[in-house]
């Protein structure tokens, strides 16, 4: 954990400095989760800082502080599942999302180092977004709470309400879409 | 197929690795703090006005109920059918008839006629 369970306790009872420094601690590893989920860098925020007023309101239904970062997350989940339904009604495809960062990429290709690692982090993403369109959105945030981000499936298991075995079918069959588009894209010469 | 093939596992680390670390803006915890104050005074607004109706009905049952009793002591209030039924009854309003039997015509009366 990145804060003391004390300091939880604090901000359960009201006390605004202890939340802040939750925030403080918390924000970047909140804002990294929705970057990779929602293709808009100019909507992260805005999903984090409803995540964190979610967290003030839902604070005093948390049972104890030990299993405050698996709750953190559930409601990361919640709030990306809700900007990705409203976007799906707004029929903003990932396709718009995707050239943005290429037109992100290539407004910042300038010749040198470190835009050509700039370039070649851009490529690997973009990679990545096309294997995770093989699945669905919710199962794209499974993977990447579990491969990426190293959650473990007993930490999963409180994200997700649902058994081990439940969530091990859900990653199997994820992972098994996704290798196949690798080997597809590999067998086509895109990588 | 194998699923546990580690290259998968290696692409993902790199992808972890790849995606930019997301700096918040200077505004991110005033704009927390005002959205938590905006959602508090909206669900004080609609505690308020929760109130407000809650105490305008209970308001309008008790004065309801009251003119209801006050109604029925001085006996104003409107009868049921039955009750009404029940008050036209009584015994000074009943009056009996008799079926009508036609007269036969006497003699006196029709002779001239005959």
């Amino acid at each position: 954990m990145l804060v003391e369970q004390e300091l939880i306790e604090r901000a359960r009872s009201g006390d605004a400095d202890a939340f802040n420094q939750i925030v403080l601690a918390y924000r970047k590893r909140i804002l990294g989760t929705i970057s990779r989920h929602i293709g808009r860098p100019e909507d992260v925020e805005d999903v984090a800082q409803e995540v964190f007023v979610r967290l003030y309101y839902s604070l005093d239904q948390l049972r104890t502080a030990e299993v405050f970062e698996p709750w953190l997350y559930r409601l990361t989940v919640n709030a990306s599942y809700d900007y990705l339904r409203r976007a799906r009604r707004r029929n903003e495809s990932r396709m718009a999302d995707l050239s943005e960062q290429q037109v992100m990429i290539a407004d910042s290709l300038a010749g040198g180092k470190q835009e050509q690692d700039e370039k070649q982090k851009g490529q690997v993403r973009e990679f990545m977004n096309a294997l995770f369109r093989h699945v669905s959105e919710e199962d794209r945030l499974l993977l990447t709470l579990k491969e990426v981000e190293g959650l473990s499936l007993k930490e999963l298991e409180q994200v997700y309400k649902v058994n081990e075995n439940a969530l091990k079918v859900r990653l199997f069959r994820a992972r098994q879409r996704v290798l196949k588009a690798y080997n597809a894209a590999v067998a086509d010469g895109k990588l | 197929m194998n699923v546990d093939d580690p290259k998968l596992d290696r692409l993902f680390q790199l992808y972890g690795k790849c995606c930019p670390e997301v700096e918040p803006s200077a505004n991110f915890m005033p704009v927390i703090w005002q959205r938590i104050e905006a959602r508090r005074s909206f669900s004080l607004t609609f505690q308020r006005v929760a109130r407000a109706l809650a105490t305008i009905s209970v308001g309008l049952g008790l004065l309801l109920a009251g003119l209801n009793m006050a109604g029925a002591k001085r006996g104003i209030i409107a009868p049921t059918y039955a009750d009404a039924l029940a008050a036209d009854h009584t015994v000074e309003k009943t009056y009996y008839t008799e079926a009508i039997r036609p007269i036969p015509p006497t003699d006196s009366i029709f002779a001239e006629y005959k």
